[in-house]
Parts: structure tokens; C-alpha cells; sequence
């Protein structure tokens, strides 16, 4: 398909163009370990003075942890440079490029960017989640696994969704600097059970800013609390954002275009 | 000091600058060691400016006028030699100095970006301890010179760029320095404001008696303020003197331009044809052999009518500076 | 900026000079920011969503230890992490990223060829932001107030305090967030360093955790270090139960903070523009 193709294209000029800033590898892994002493050292500060959080055990929320580390990290390597990218350039002016080119305008604003360097935090996540895995008491089948990759697989499109949705906004309000930090705010949520939440937070959190299912929901296939109601869920309000969100895109992109005639 | 507003004297800049090959292998290489190159921006260069002169230095990007400028008001260390302004060393960035002396670059911001200007005006009130009766007189006055009466009152970043850098001028003059340095003031401009600006530093000059430090690689800017020109290039001074003998210095040739009866004369035996416009044929020749050539032409051809005329300043200029860094 | 020392109407005239160069700057940055407040408004919502996360997580434990951690009541944590937004806030100071920022962009030029340190336009301007963020913070507290239902009644003395306080926390924050920006001369970098620091700061200054839950060899680290000076005194002054004694040796030990990160600065400056003008912009 040419949209993957696209992709495989600006991946490869990503990296080499990456591999030049030896300085971002090693700054990289430094924010990685920061990220990971700061959350495990919150975790034991946590399971210091209780057993169990919301039903959670301390492996169980370790697993968690790691979940939202790697999934953080898929985020910051390939979805928001690209978002963040495109709020600038509707900021100033540069999407031409997109109306003008044969390929699919949403697919470009999507694939354009990448930090590869970011993806240590896929590993240091993963690393963790093994050690949570590890200590787990319940053993898991190839079901729970497929299911984790089915829910992590649609937790991180719906992200996009959500942040493609946020980036057309920029047609719109043009001023949107604080994206990012707002999103890291809100990301941290998905470090807790979300039970422990208010219901308003709950909601939110599910499906204003879709964090429970990119990071609660794998993390439940792999601790065998996930129903198939849940995986169901999760699916089908993927399909439902990607429609909505690529509509939006277009919708926005006519105005754009319109407004800049 | 008392006469002269700057004396530089050898004044050097070495920068060292990392060098990066493309491709992948160099960059993986690059990771481990690092190759650095010795850039001489600014190779010795020695001029005096007297009070109230207007200098225009000329020279092609990287010549070093911006390092020279910057060594100059003190945010650059030079590497050797020494330069002094209105006597004092400027890297050692005294208020005294500070106080006498604007550096209004071409293209960089000293105003609040969402404010009027005005209120930018009124911090440097407060920053320079202008007393407020001579404050505002003066800053009216040069709002009434720039004419940008209404634009002081607008947000800077909703004006254009133009009228930003008349804005930005009337800033950086408020404190009434001795020494101006305008680091490519009209870049960037269109021809009207170019003009404008031009004719305003030249009133500025004439009325508050303030030396003038002027780079460009615009030829316009230097044949309009300044009788002085400095020609820099590859960090040395190439020449220093009135704008008039800069042809007579570098341009060994003259060009003759003639009208023949016979538009299709080919003419290439006198000299270098470089134009044809009609019957018109312009020809480049070295100026020892004008009036010789010239001489051949009106005996051998039947001319209608013949001038002859030194090179136009900026085909010099493009000379001087293609010349390739002498090793 | 030379250290001869003046005659006193000099010296009148310089203090004179500074309070002006002050007002100005504050004023500029309140017209400044208040056109952006949208955009501020937008960021502390987004900041409160990392002390709502915390005050969940320790009201639920609380609740489910019967009421209370190590002493520390439910109500309490609501009150400490709602005094925390606007301490946070009142610790945002131009930091390395700024000067990384300063540096590239050349208007680091334009600060140098004032003949004032650019320090004391960074305080003013930000103690003018910080005017801004304080009148739209009032909502924010409040309705968060409503939701949380935090225990809070406190003592004349100590409202002084905070009051105080958190603009003690401001300079605190500014000299050492100042200090640390100086690395950005050496470095392309300072990113980095600036996470190091954060993490450093998140754990030991009271902004994750109420100190007195941190196990006890931090706190005692801690008591040595300026980071818990900057933030949880100033919650503590106010939500928590400190005598009048403890209150103004807090501000004592604020100022001598201050004192320490100011000449740190000076130090660190020198270096800086030496570097700078070495090496250029």
C-alpha cells in the first residue's frame, strides 16, 4: 500500500537523519533512566505504606508502569514530532506541501517525523514490564498475550486519533503551545488503576483522552482481569475515532485551504 | 582618544569550527571523535573612524564584518590585537560604554514582540536613565522622522517588516548614543524604506553629530551615506578609502560602449564584447589600451557615436569579492 | 559592572533607577502575558492533572488505611495538593531551556548590550507574569476546592507567612534555575541537564510526596538542600500545623537560600559571558 510505503521512506530518512545527533542518543537514554528511577521510586514510596492499591498489587501495578513507560515512549517516537510538527505548521502557514503532493494529506502529516531516540523508553518499558511479568502470580496464556498486542496495538491508534483530533483544533485556535505538556500531564494518569479516579476523571480518561485504553486495558490482558467486552470496546471506539478523526482532518484541511486562497 | 571614536589596531578573530562529511559512515565516525577547523573571521585588520564620520564597510557574507561589528560593542573577545571605542575597551562592557554606543542588526528583534513599541521605548528609559524631560521630546521627534506616528502604537509583531526596523531604529537611538553600529540595516527591505532609512541616518549624522559604523553588501547603502568605504573580505582589509578610487584600485579595465552603422559588426578583435542591445555593442578593455582601441574603432569602423566609461561599481565590487581566499 | 564603591546619591540614584527598570519590566509582562491568557489558562489546567493524580492516589490509601497516612488525613493531602498548585506555579522561573532558547535565537545580544544584567529582567518579568497566573489561578482553587473538600484553616501568622513565602520560593527557584542556565554556554545540551535537576528537585522539595512521608534519610538530606525551602515550606506554612517560632525561621532560612543562589549566579555569570565572548553567538 503507498501509505506504508510513505512511511517505510521517512523512517529510513528519520534514522540517518537521527544517527548524526550522537548527543540525543545519550540524552535520550539519560531522560529514560530518569523516567524510570522517578517512577519506581513513586511506586515503592506508594507500596510503603499500603498492600495493595484499588485491588492492584505492587508487581501488578508494575506491570503498569511499563505498560505506560513503552507506550509513552511509541508516542513520543512517532506521534507526537509528527502532531506537534503539524500544529506548527498550521501555526504558520507551511501546509501547502500537503495539499499539494499526490499522497494522502493525512497520511503525510502522520509519517513525516520520527525520534528514534525515543524509543529507548520502548525498551526500558518493556524491560519493566518483564520484571513486573515476572512476579505476577497468575499465569498467563497465548490468549492473554494476543490480547495484549490486539489492545495495544488499537490503545496507540486511538492516541493518534486523539491527537490528530487535537492538532486539526490548530486550524481553529491557532495558539496550541501546550499541547504537549497538557497531554504528559494527563498521560501520567495511566500510571494508577483507574478505579481510583473520581468518575469524572474516570470518563475522561477513557474517552475524552482515550489514556485507560492505551494503558489500562493491555495492562489488564496481561494481569487476566480483561473481559472480551472490554477488548470489544476498545476496538470498536478505535474505528469510531479514526473515522471521526480523519473526517475532522478534512474538514479542517477545506478551511485551511479556503482561508489561505 | 580624543579625536578618534574608534581605533582598531590587528584586530583578530579565530573561531574553531567542528567539521561534519555527509553520509552515514562519517557520522557513525563522528560519534567518537570530533574534527575542528580554525576559522580566521577577522585576520588583522587596523583603521581609525573620527567623530562623526560615517564609514561604510562592504563586503560578501563571511567577510567578517559582522564579527568586526560585534567585537566593537563588546560581545565578541577579539583573538589578538586590539580595538578601543570612544576609549574604552569594549569587552569589558562598562555602563559608561554601554551607555554610549547602539548595535542595531538587520534582522534581529530588540522589541517586545507583542507590546507597542512604545512601552519598549519606556523600558529603555527606565534601563539607560534617560531623565523624562529629555526623553520624550526626543523620542517624539525621531517617531516624526521615521513617520511611523501611528505604528508606535501597534503591537510590533502586526507591523511589517519595514516598519519594524524604523520602529527598532528609534529604540535603539533614544539614549542618544556617540556611536552607532548598523550591522546591515536595510536587509531584507524594499527599495522605498531602503531609501528612507538611508536618508534618516544620514540626517541623524548630520544633526547629533554621531559616528556611524555601517556594513552592507549592499553597494547602494554605501554609495548613499558614506564617503568612506571599507572593503573587507576573507577577514582582511582589502581597501580603505574614498568610494571613487575603488574603481580606479580594482577595476583595470574600462568599457566602451559604441553604435555602429552596421549593428552585426563582430567586434571581438578590439576587445571583450559583454553586451549587445540593438545596434549598441559594449566592450570591455583594459584600460591601458583605451584610447588606442578606441582610437582603431573610430578609424577601421563607421561609428555613430562612442562613449567610453569606467565599469559600474557593483561589477567591481562582484570582482573583488569572487576572488577565491589567497592560501 | 564595575565594584568601585559610589557616594551615597549615586548609589540613591542607582536603587532609584532598578525600581523603575522593575515596574516597567512588570508592567510590560502583565499587558505581555495577559494577552496570552488563554493559552495559560489551558496550560494550569493541564498542570493540575499531576497533583489531582497524587491526591487520589494518597486519599485512596488513606481511606483504605482507616482514615490516615503516617498521621496525614485525607482532607489534609487535599489541602497540600491544592496549595501546590499555586507554589508550582509560583516556581516557574526561566530555566535552562530558556537560555538555550536566549542564546541561539541572538537575543541574548540584545541583553548585553543593556547596560543592566539581564538577571534582573528576568525577576521582574516573571514577578509580573506571576501576578497574571496568581488572579487566574483563584478559580481553579476554588472549584478544586469544591471537588476535594480539603481541611484548611489557618492562622493569621501563617497566611503571612505564605504570602511571603511563595515569592521567597520565587527567588529561591529564579537564582539556582539562573545558576543552572549557565551551563547552557558550554552546552548545546541543556535539556538534559535540566531533567537531572528536575528529578533531583521532584523528589527531595516536596512537590511529589508531603516530606514527612519520604523515608528518613531524605528528609534529612533534604533539610541541607534548598529544593524543600522552595516548596514545601511554603504548603507546610499554610496547611500544615508550625509554630509561629518555625514560621519565621522558614523565611530566615528562604533568605539565606536566596543569599547562597544570588552569589552562585554572580559566580557563574562571570564565567558565562567569558565563554560567550569567547566563542561568540
Amino acid at each position: 500500500m503507498n501509505a506504508i510505503r510513505v512511511s517505510l521512506l521517512f523512517l529510513k530518512l528519520g534514522v540517518l537523519n537521527e544517527l548524526q545527533y550522537r548527543v540525543n542518543f545519550f540524552v535520550s537514554l539519560l531522560q529514560a533512566a530518569i523516567a524510570l528511577v522517578t517512577g519506581l521510586v513513586v511506586l515503592s514510596l506508594v507500596y510503603s505504606h499500603t498492600e495493595e492499591l484499588n485491588g492492584w498489587s505492587k508487581s501488578e501495578l508494575l506491570c503498569v508502569l511499563g505498560v505506560q513507560i513503552l507506550m509513552g515512549g511509541a508516542i513520543r517516537t512517532y506521534i507526537q514530532p509528527n502532531m506537534t510538527r503539524l500544529i506548527e505548521d498550521v501555526r504558520e502557514g507551511k501546509l501547502d506541501f500537503a495539499l499539494t503532493k499526490p499522497q494522502d494529506s493525512q497520511v503525510l502529516v502522520s509519517v513525516r517525523e520520527v525520534r528514534i531516540w525515543s524509543a529507548v523508553d520502548i525498551v526500558s518499558g518493556l524491560i519493566v514490564l518483564a520484571v513486573g511479568l515476572s512476579r505476577v502470580t497468575t499465569s498467563l496464556g497465548p490468549e492473554d498475550a494476543v490480547a495484549f498486542a490486539v489492545a495495544l496495538l488499537f490503545g496507540a491508534i486511538l492516541i493518534y486519533c486523539f491527537w490528530l483530533v487535537i492538532a486539526t483544533i490548530a486550524f481553529w485556535v491557532v495558539n496550541m503551545w501546550h499541547a504537549v505538556e497538557l497531554f504528559d500531564g494527563i498521560f501520567q494518569t495511566g500510571r494508577w488503576p483507574i478505579g481510583i479516579y473520581p468518575t469524572w476523571l474516570r470518563v475522561s480518561v477513557t474517552f475524552l483522552v482515550p489514556i485507560a485504553f492505551a494503558v489500562t486495558v493491555p495492562a489488564e490482558a496481561l494481569t487476566s482481569r480483561l473481559d472480551w467486552q472490554t477488548l470489544a470496546l476498545s476496538i470498536g471506539f478505535t474505528v469510531v475515532a479514526l473515522g471521526f478523526a480523519r473526517w475532522f482532518w478534512r474538514f479542517g484541511l477545506k478551511r485551511y485551504s479556503g482561508a489561505s486562497a | 582618544m580624543a579625536e578618534h571614536a574608534v581605533v582598531v589596531d590587528r584586530l583578530e578573530k579565530v573561531f574553531d569550527v567542528p567539521e561534519r562529511d555527509p553520509g552515514l559512515v562519517a557520522a557513525t565516525k563522528g560519534l567518537f571523535r570530533r574534527k575542528t577547523r580554525e576559522v580566521r573571521a577577522v585576520d588583522g585588520i587596523s583603521f581609525t573612524v573620527d567623530q562623526g564620520e560615517v564609514v561604510g564597510f562592504l563586503g560578501p557574507n563571511g567577510a567578517g564584518k559582522t564579527t568586526t561589528l560585534k567585537m566593537l560593542s563588546g560581545l565578541l573577545h577579539p583573538s589578538g590585537g586590539e580595538g578601543r571605542v570612544l576609549g574604552f575597551v569594549p569587552a569589558r562592557r562598562q555602563r559608561e560604554f554601554l551607555s554610549r554606543i547602539t548595535l542595531v542588526m538587520g534582522n534581529r528583534n530588540q522589541l517586545q514582540w507583542d507590546l507597542p513599541a512604545l512601552d519598549s521605548y519606556e523600558l529603555n528609559r527606565a534601563i539607560y536613565r534617560i531623565p523624562r524631560e529629555e526623553f520624550a521630546p526626543l523620542r517624539d521627534e525621531l517617531i516624526e522622522l521615521l513617520d511611523i506616528g501611528d505604528l508606535v502604537r501597534k503591537p510590533v509583531r502586526q507591523l511589517s517588516l519595514g516598519e519594524r526596523m524604523k520602529a527598532e531604529i528609534v529604540g535603539a537611538l533614544l539614549h542618544k548614543p556617540r556611536v552607532l553600529f548598523l550591522d546591515e540595516p536595510t536587509i531584507g527591505l524594499d527599495v522605498t524604506m531602503q531609501k528612507r532609512i538611508r536618508t534618516f541616518v544620514a540626517d541623524y549624522n548630520e544633526r547629533y553629530g554621531a559616528t556611524v559604523l555601517l556594513t552592507s553588501h549592499y553597494m547602494a547603502d554605501v554609495e548613499a551615506l558614506c564617503k568612506r568605504v571599507v572593503v573587507i573580505h576573507h577577514g582582511t582589509i582589502l581597501y580603505d578609502g574614498v568610494l571613487s578610487g575603488l574603481a580606479e584600485t580594482f577595476a583595470a579595465y574600462k568599457t566602451i560602449g559604441v553604435a555602429l552603422e552596421n549593428g552585426h559588426a563582430d567586434l571581438s578583435a578590439y576587445g571583450e564584447v559583454i553586451h549587445r542591445d540593438g545596434d549598441w555593442i559594449t566592450l570591455r578593455v583594459p584600460k591601458a589600451e583605451t584610447s588606442a582601441v578606441t582610437a582603431k574603432l573610430l578609424a577601421d569602423e563607421q561609428v555613430l557615436d562612442l562613449n567610453v566609461e569606467d565599469p559600474p561599481i557593483e561589477d567591481v565590487i562582484e570582482l573583488v569579492f569572487a576572488q577565491e581566499k589567497p592560501e | 559592572m564595575t565594584t568601585v564603591p559610589q557616594s551615597v546619591p549615586r548609589e540613591a540614584a542607582r536603587i532609584r533607577s532598578m525600581v523603575d527598570i522593575y515596574l516597567s519590566t512588570a508592567r510590560m509582562a502583565v499587558a505581555s502575558e495577559f494577552q496570552y491568557r488563554t493559552g495559560h489558562y489551558f496550560f494550569l489546567l493541564g498542570m493540575i492533572a499531576e497533583p489531582v493524580i497524587y491526591l487520589v492516589v494518597w486519599t485512596t490509601i488513606a481511606d483504605q488505611q482507616g482514615g490516615e497516612v503516617q498521621g496525614l488525613s485525607a482532607g489534609y493531602f487535599a489541602a497540600y495538593y491544592i496549595v501546590w498548585t499555586l507554589v508550582r506555579n509560583m516556581n516557574i522561573v526561566f530555566g535552562a531551556p530558556y537560555w538555550e532558547y536566549r542564546i541561539r535565537e541572538g537575543d541574548l545580544n540584545r541583553d548585553l548590550l543593556r547596560p543592566v544584567l539581564p538577571l534582573h529582567y528576568d525577576i521582574a518579568w516573571f514577578a509580573g507574569w506571576k501576578v497574571v497566573m496568581i488572579v487566574l489561578w483563584l478559580p481553579i482553587a476554588f472549584a478544586l476546592s469544591l471537588v476535594f473538600d480539603p481541611t484548611l484553616s489557618p492562622r493569621p501568622a501563617e497566611i503571612v507567612t505564605f504570602a511571603i513565602a511563595i515569592w521567597g520560593a520565587y527567588l529561591i527557584r529564579t537564582m539556582l534555575q539562573e545558576s543552572l542556565g549557565m551551563l547552557c554556554f558550554w552546552t548545546t545540551r541543556g535539556a538534559a541537564i535540566f531533567d537531572l535537576y528536575m528529578t533531583v528537585e521532584l523528589l527531595l522539595s516536596g512537590r511529589l510526596v508531603p516530606l514527612p512521608l519520604m523515608p528518613d534519610w531524605v528528609q534529612d538530606i533534604s533539610r541541607f538542600l534548598p529544593f524543600q525551602w522552595a516548596f514545601y515550606f511554603p504548603i507546610e506554612s499554610l496547611v500544615g500545623d508550625l509554630s509561629n517560632q518555625e514560621l519565621v525561621q522558614g523565611l530566615f532560612v528562604q533568605l539565606l537560600w536566596i543569599l547562597i543562589g544570588l552569589a552562585i549566579f554572580r559566580v557563574a555569570w562571570r564565567s558565562a559571558i567569558k565563554r560567550y565572548s569567547a566563542v561568540g553567538g
